[in-house]
C-alpha cells in the first residue's frame, strides 16, 4: 500500500530539481498523505464497471467547425519569452 | 455617504437617480484600499489610473441615462489566477511574477461588456492550492475581522477585499472550497456555481474537473447578479454547459436535508450550532427538515487529494521557463526546466505535483487515481439519490472558525481536513453557497453551506436569500468603518 | 540459425485541415516563426483545448477506409512528458479508446497482393519545431530555437501489428498508406514536407520460434529509400549480433542518412512513464451512427478498388498498382483514353511511359489546356492502323505537347504517314535486294538473323515511312519466292 516510493524518481518525472532537505520533507509529507488516502482501498464500490466520465455532469464532447479564428500576434506570442532570437524562443540545447 | 457597504442593486439605484456617481464610489473604495491594504494585503496590484478613466466614462453614461447594466460602474476585485489582458497574472507564484497576460478570460470579457470596473488583482494561495492564503509567494493576507487570523483560501485576497470594503464584490475560484471557505471566514456570501455553468477559459487551471469561478459578495442578491453576468456556455471551454436552469421549490414546499456525516466528529460545536440555528428558523417557517446520510462523504478528502493533485500535476507542467515566466538557467533544457520549477514553485505546490505524479505513475494508477475516479462516480450517484429525497442539503461550510496564521502549517493533512465540508460539491459538480449566519465566541464569522442538484443555481440562490433575510447577519466587520 | 525479421510501423499523418486540432489557429506552411498562435497552442496559463470536427471526420474516414472498428465512445488522454517543443509538457492523445481498431491495408508488390493488419488509429496533436544551433549536430548544439506554428496541428497515428516481414513490404505499406491519405483528401502526403512520418520497430527471431525477439525502435527515416535501407541495415545488425551470441538491447536507434547505419540515441533509462489519464478538459467523445454514416458519404474510390477497376480493363496487378498511385489526372486520362481506344496496354504504356517521360524531359508539369484524351487516342489509332510508326508517334507527341495541333495534322506537315502501298514497298524491296545481294544469299543459306538488317536498310531508305511489320512480311515473301 503506502510502500516505499522513490521521491527522486517522482521528482524526475515531474521535472523538479529537489534539494536533499526537500526530498526528505516532501517524502515525509507524501507518506502522511498517502496513509490517509489509503482509506480508499477499503472502499467496496457499489457500481459495476460502468464507463467513466471525467465530466461530473457527464457532458459529451461538442466538435467545432474547422474555421480560422485569429488570436495572438507574433509580438504578443513572444512578449513574455525569457529569451528569444529572430522570432523564435531560445532555450539551452535540448537532447532528442 | 458610505456607499461601499451597499449592495449592487442599491448602488445602481443611486447611480440611476444621480444621487451618487461611479467615480465617487470608486474614490471611496480606493480610499478604503489605501486605509486597509497595508494591514490586510488583500490586493497584489491595484488598477488605479485605468479605473479613474473608466469610472468617468460610467459617470457619463449614467448622466445620459445610458447605463448598460446593473454592473456598470461597479468595482470588483479579481483573484490573480484569472487572466486580464495586458495585466500581470501571477497566481501568487514566483513562477509568474513577471508574466503579463495577452488575453482576457471569458468571465472578464463578459464583465467588460457590462462595463464593470476591476479594482485590481487579489492575493491567493499559490496556484489556488491552499486554504489560508499563507501559501502565497507574495506575503500573507489577513482577515479583516481580526488580523491575527487568516482570511481563508485560496481566494483569501478576494474575501479580504470585500470584507474591508475596498471592492463591492469579488471573483474567486473554487476547487475544493476556495470561494466558500474564505467567504465563511470573512462573514461574506461565497457561491460556487454548478460545474460548467461558468467558463474556465482564462482561469489558470488547478484541477480541471473541479475548478469553477464564482462571486464573493456581501449579499446573496449580489452573487445572483454576478452569476447571471458571468455564466453561459463558451465555445472556448469544452467542459462548459448550457445554463438551462432547473427550478426546484425554494419556498414552503421545499425539503431540506442535514448531512449527518458533516455534523459529527471533526466539526466544532460553533459550526454545528450555526446549522442548528438555521434549521430551527426553517422549521419555524414550515419547511420540512430531515437528516440525510451520505456515507461516502467521509472519503471526500481521500478522493479529492488524489484527483486534484493528479490533474494539477499535468496542468502545472507547462510552467517550465521556455515560453514565459521565470527561467533559471541550466546547461541543457532539461536542467533549465528542473531548476526553474524548483525555484518557481512553493512547497505546497511541489507537494501536490509530486503527489499527483505518483498517483498517476506506472503501477500505481489503478490503486490510487483509478480508484478515486470510481469513488467519485459513486459519490455523484449518492448525491443524485439524495436529491430525489430532498431539495437542499445543508451543512457547516467549515469545521471551525478562521484559524490563526501559522496554526495549521506544520502538518499538510491538518490543512486538508478543513476542506471536508466543501469538497463534496466540487466532486459532484453541485452548486453550493456559503452564507454568513453568526459570530463565534472569538467574534469571528461563521457560515452555513447549502447545496442543491446540478443546474438549480437560481433556486439555490432564492432559497439562500430567504435564509439570509431571516438570519439578519450584521454585514460589517466592526472597527473598520 | 535461420532468423526471420518482424517489423511493425508507426506512422503519423498530418491532416490538411484549415485549423489546428485543439484550437482554431490556422495550419500554416511558412518559414516565419511563431505567427499562428493562441493561448491554447502556446500553452499559456488558463488556456483550454476545443476539438476540430473536420479532423475527427478525417480520422474516422481513414479508420473506415481501412476496415477498422470505430470506437463510438472514445476519449482523449494526456500523455505526460517534458520537452521544450511540447508547450503544455503533455500531448493530448488517445490511449485505450482510440477512434479505430483492428483494420487492414491491402498492399501490392509487383504481381502480389498482401494485407497488413492495423492495430489502431488514433488522434493526437503535433509539437512545435526545434532547430539546434552550433555545429548543426544535436550533440554539440549550443542552443535550441523553437517555432510553435506546428504545435497543435492534427496528427493521426496509425500503428500496424507486427506483421511486416521485409523492407520491401514496409515500403509498399507506406506507399499505399500515403496514396490512401491523398485519395481520401485528408493529407497532401508529401514526405519531404513531413506530412507523413514513420518509425519502425524491428526484431529478429529464429524461424521456428513462436516468440518475437527484442524489439528495437528506429527513428529519423525521412524517405522511402531511408526506410528501406534502415530496415535492411537493422535486420542485418540484429542478425549478426544474435549469430555472435550478443544480446539485443531494447532501445531507440537513430538512422544516420550519411553513414547509412543505425546508432544508439542518447540512452533513456527504461521505457518512459507517460502517466496517461483521461483529459479532464475534454469530455467523452461520442461518435453517433449518424456521424459515421455522414463520414461514409465522403468515401472516394479507394486505391484497392481502383486497382480492381483498372485490372478489369485488362491491365496487370502491377500496372494497376502504379496507376492507383499516380496523380489524379493520369488516372482520369487513362480511363478516357481506354474508353476511346479499348486498348488498355497501349493506353497504359503511352500515358505512363512516353507521355510522362516527355513531360519530365521538357519540364512540363501540367498538360497544356488543349491536350486531352482525344489526342492520345488519335495517336494510338494511327499506330494501330499502320498509318504511322512508333518513332513517328513519339515525334508527334513532342509536337502536340507544345503546340495546339492534332496528331494527324502533325503527321501531314512532317510527312510522317507511312507508306502502306504494297506496290511501292515492293519496288523498294527489290532495290534493297539488288543492293545487298550478298546478304540475301546468306539469308537464303540459313542466316535468318540478317533479315532484320535488310528491314533496317529498308527503313533507312524510306526514311522510316514504311510500316516495319508490313515491310518484313513482304521482304520475307520476296526472299522465299
Amino acid at each position: 500500500m503506502s510502500d516505499e516510493f522513490n521521491i527522486k524518481n517522482i521528482a524526475k518525472l515531474a521535472s523538479i530539481n529537489l534539494s536533499e532537505e526537500e526530498q526528505d520533507s516532501l517524502s515525509n509529507d507524501l507518506s502522511i498523505i498517502l496513509d490517509h488516502v489509503n482509506a480508499l482501498s477499503d472502499l467496496k464500490l457499489n457500481s459495476q464497471q460502468k464507463e467513466i466520465f471525467i465530466h461530473p455532469l457527464e457532458k459529451e464532447l461538442e466538435l467545432q467547425e474547422d474555421e480560422v479564428v485569429e488570436s495572438l500576434t507574433h509580438d504578443e506570442a513572444i512578449s513574455n519569452a525569457p529569451k528569444s532570437k529572430d522570432g523564435k524562443f531560445v532555450v539551452p540545447p535540448s537532447m532528442e | 455617504m458610505d456607499a461601499s457597504n451597499l449592495s449592487i442593486r442599491e448602488i445602481n439605484s443611486l447611480f440611476t437617480k444621480k444621487e451618487l456617481k461611479p467615480s465617487e464610489l470608486y474614490s471611496e473604495l480606493f480610499k478604503n484600499a489605501a486605509n486597509t491594504e497595508a494591514a490586510l494585503h488583500a490586493h497584489l496590484t491595484l488598477f488605479e489610473e485605468e479605473n479613474i478613466k473608466k469610472a468617468i466614462e460610467s459617470d457619463k453614461r449614467f448622466s445620459k441615462g445610458e447605463s448598460v447594466s446593473l454592473l456598470d460602474g461597479i468595482p470588483i476585485a479579481i483573484k490573480d489566477n484569472i487572466n486580464i489582458k495586458n495585466y500581470k497574472t501571477t497566481c501568487s507564484s514566483k513562477m509568474l511574477s513577471n508574466y503579463t497576460s495577452p488575453y482576457d478570460a471569458t468571465v472578464i470579457e463578459k464583465l467588460k461588456e457590462q462595463k464593470t470596473l476591476f479594482t485590481g488583482k487579489t492575493n491567493l494561495d499559490e496556484f489556488a492550492m491552499g486554504s489560508s492564503t499563507e501559501n502565497s509567494a507574495f506575503g500573507l493576507t489577513k482577515n479583516p475581522w481580526n488580523t491575527a487570523y487568516v482570511p481563508g483560501g485560496s481566494s483569501g485576497g478576494s474575501a479580504a477585499s470585500v470584507g474591508a470594503r475596498s471592492s463591492i464584490a469579488a471573483l474567486g475560484s473554487d476547487t475544493g472550497g476556495s470561494i466558500r471557505q474564505p467567504a465563511s471566514f470573512c462573514g461574506l456570501v461565497g457561491f460556487k456555481p454548478t460545474y460548467g455553468t461558468v467558463s474556465r477559459f482564462g482561469l489558470v487551471a488547478f484541477a480541471s474537473s473541479l475548478d469553477q469561478i464564482g462571486p464573493i459578495t456581501k449579499t446573496v442578491d449580489d452573487s445572483r447578479i454576478i452569476f447571471s453576468s458571468i455564466s453561459g456556455e463558451d465555445i472556448r471551454d469544452a467542459t462548459s454547459i448550457i445554463n438551462n436552469q432547473i427550478d426546484i421549490p425554494s419556498k414552503k414546499t421545499a425539503t431540506i436535508g442535514v448531512i449527518k456525516e458533516l455534523m459529527e466528529d471533526g466539526i466544532s460545536d460553533d459550526a454545528k450550532n450555526e446549522v442548528n440555528k438555521v434549521i430551527e428558523i426553517l422549521k419555524s417557517k414550515g419547511y420540512k427538515v430531515k437528516e440525510i446520510s451520505i456515507p461516502i462523504i467521509k472519503l471526500s478528502i481521500s478522493i479529492y487529494y488524489l484527483i486534484a493533485p493528479a490533474e494539477c500535476s499535468a496542468n502545472l507542467a507547462r510552467f517550465d521557463g521556455v515560453r514565459y515566466g521565470l527561467r533559471v538557467d541550466g546547461n541543457t533544457s532539461y536542467e533549465m526546466m528542473q531548476n526553474t520549477r524548483a525555484e518557481g514553485f512553493g512547497a505546497e505546490v511541489k507537494r501536490r505535483i509530486l503527489l499527483g505524479t505518483y498517483a498517476l505513475s506506472a503501477g500505481y494508477y489503478d490503486e490510487y487515481y483509478g480508484k478515486a475516479l470510481q469513488a467519485r462516480k459513486e459519490m455523484i450517484d449518492e448525491f443524485a439519490k439524495a436529491f430525489k429525497d430532498v431539495d437542499y442539503l445543508i451543512s457547516p461550510t467549515t469545521p471551525t472558525q478562521a484559524f490563526k496564521s501559522g496554526e495549521k502549517t506544520s502538518n499538510p493533512l491538518e490543512m486538508y481536513m478543513s476542506d471536508l465540508c466543501t469538497i463534496p460539491a466540487n466532486l459532484a459538480g453541485l452548486p453550493a453557497i456559503s452564507i454568513p449566519t453568526g459570530l463565534s465566541k472569538d467574534e469571528l464569522p461563521l457560515g452555513v453551506q447549502i447545496m442543491s442538484k446540478p443546474l438549480s443555481d437560481n433556486s439555490l440562490l432564492d432559497f439562500s436569500e430567504i435564509i439570509e433575510n431571516e438570519v439578519h447577519f450584521d454585514r460589517q466587520p466592526k472597527g473598520w468603518l | 540459425m535461420s532468423l526471420k525479421p518482424t517489423i511493425g510501423i508507426e506512422t503519423h499523418i498530418e491532416l490538411n485541415t484549415n485549423t489546428k486540432m485543439f484550437c482554431r489557429c490556422a495550419v500554416v506552411d511558412t518559414d516565419e516563426p511563431n505567427i499562428s498562435l493562441c493561448p491554447t497552442c502556446l500553452g499559456l496559463p488558463g488556456a483550454l483545448p476545443v476539438p476540430n470536427k473536420k479532423a475527427i471526420e478525417y480520422i474516422t474516414l481513414l479508420a473506415l477506409s481501412t476496415g477498422c472498428e470505430i470506437t463510438s465512445k472514445g476519449m482523449f488522454h494526456r500523455k505526460n512528458y517534458f520537452y521544450p517543443d511540447l508547450p503544455k509538457n503533455y500531448q493530448i492523445s488517445q490511449f485505450d479508446l482510440p477512434v479505430g481498431l483492428n483494420g487492414e491495408l491491402e498492399i501490392v508488390i509487383n504481381e502480389n497482393k498482401d494485407y497488413i493488419q492495423i492495430e489502431r488509429v488514433h488522434m493526437e496533436e503535433d509539437t512545435g519545431k526545434s532547430s539546434h544551433s552550433g555545429s548543426g549536430r544535436i550533440e554539440s548544439a549550443t542552443s535550441t530555437a523553437l517555432d510553435f506554428n506546428r504545435s497543435g496541428v492534427p496528427l493521426v497515428e496509425i500503428v500496424t501489428k507486427p506483421v511486416i516481414s521485409s523492407s520491401k513490404q514496409a515500403v509498399a505499406y507506406i506507399e499505399e498508406l500515403r496514396q490512401l491519405s491523398i485519395d481520401l483528401n485528408i493529407s497532401e502526403g508529401r514526405l519531404e514536407k513531413g506530412n507523413l512520418r514513420f518509425d519502425a520497430n524491428i526484431s529478429v527471431a529464429p524461424e521456428d520460434s513462436s516468440e518475437l525477439g527484442t524489439k528495437v525502435e528506429i527513428k529519423n527515416m525521412n524517405s522511402l529509400r531511408s526506410l528501406e535501407r534502415a530496415i535492411d541495415y537493422e535486420i542485418q545488425r540484429q542478425t549478426k549480433a544474435l549469430e555472435e551470441g550478443v544480446e539485443i538491447v531494447q532501445e531507440t536507434r537513430h538512422w544516420d542518412e550519411n553513414k547509412e547505419i543505425t546508432s544508439t540515441m542518447r540512452s533513456k533509462e527504461g521505457s518512459a512513464d507517460y502517466r496517461y489519464f483521461s483529459d479532464p478538459d475534454l469530455p467523452n467523445m461520442v461518435l453517433s451512427e449518424e456521424f459515421i454514416k455522414e463520414v461514409e458519404t465522403l468515401m472516394p474510390l479507394l486505391p484497392k478498388v481502383q486497382r480492381e477497376e483498372f485490372m478489369s480493363t485488362g491491365l496487370t496487378l502491377s500496372q494497376s498498382n502504379i496507376l492507383s498511385k499516380s496523380d489524379e489526372w493520369i488516372k482520369k486520362l487513362y480511363v478516357k483514353v481506354f474508353e476511346q481506344t479499348k486498348d488498355s496496354v497501349a493506353s497504359y504504356n503511352w500515358i505512363t511511359g512516353e507521355l510522362q517521360g516527355q513531360m519530365r524531359k521538357a519540364n512540363i508539369e501540367v498538360l497544356p489546356g488543349w491536350f486531352n484524351e482525344n489526342y492520345l487516342s488519335e495517336i494510338i489509332d494511327l499506330i494501330k492502323s499502320n498509318k504511322i510508326s512508333f518513332t513517328s508517334a513519339k515525334i508527334i507527341l513532342t509536337e502536340i505537347l507544345t503546340t495546339d495541333i492534332t496528331p494527324s495534322k502533325v503527321a501531314e506537315q512532317k510527312n510522317l504517314f507511312q507508306e502502306n502501298d504494297s506496290e511501292k514497298i515492293s519496288e523498294m524491296i527489290n532495290q534493297i535486294i539488288q543492293e545487298n545481294q550478298d546478304i540475301v544469299d546468306r539469308i537464303k543459306s540459313g542466316e535468318d538473323k540478317l533479315v532484320g538488317f535488310l528491314v533496317g536498310q529498308l527503313m533507312k531508305q524510306s526514311n522510316g515511312s514504311i510500316n516495319p511489320g508490313m515491310a518484313k512480311e513482304l521482304l520475307l515473301k520476296e526472299l522465299e519466292g
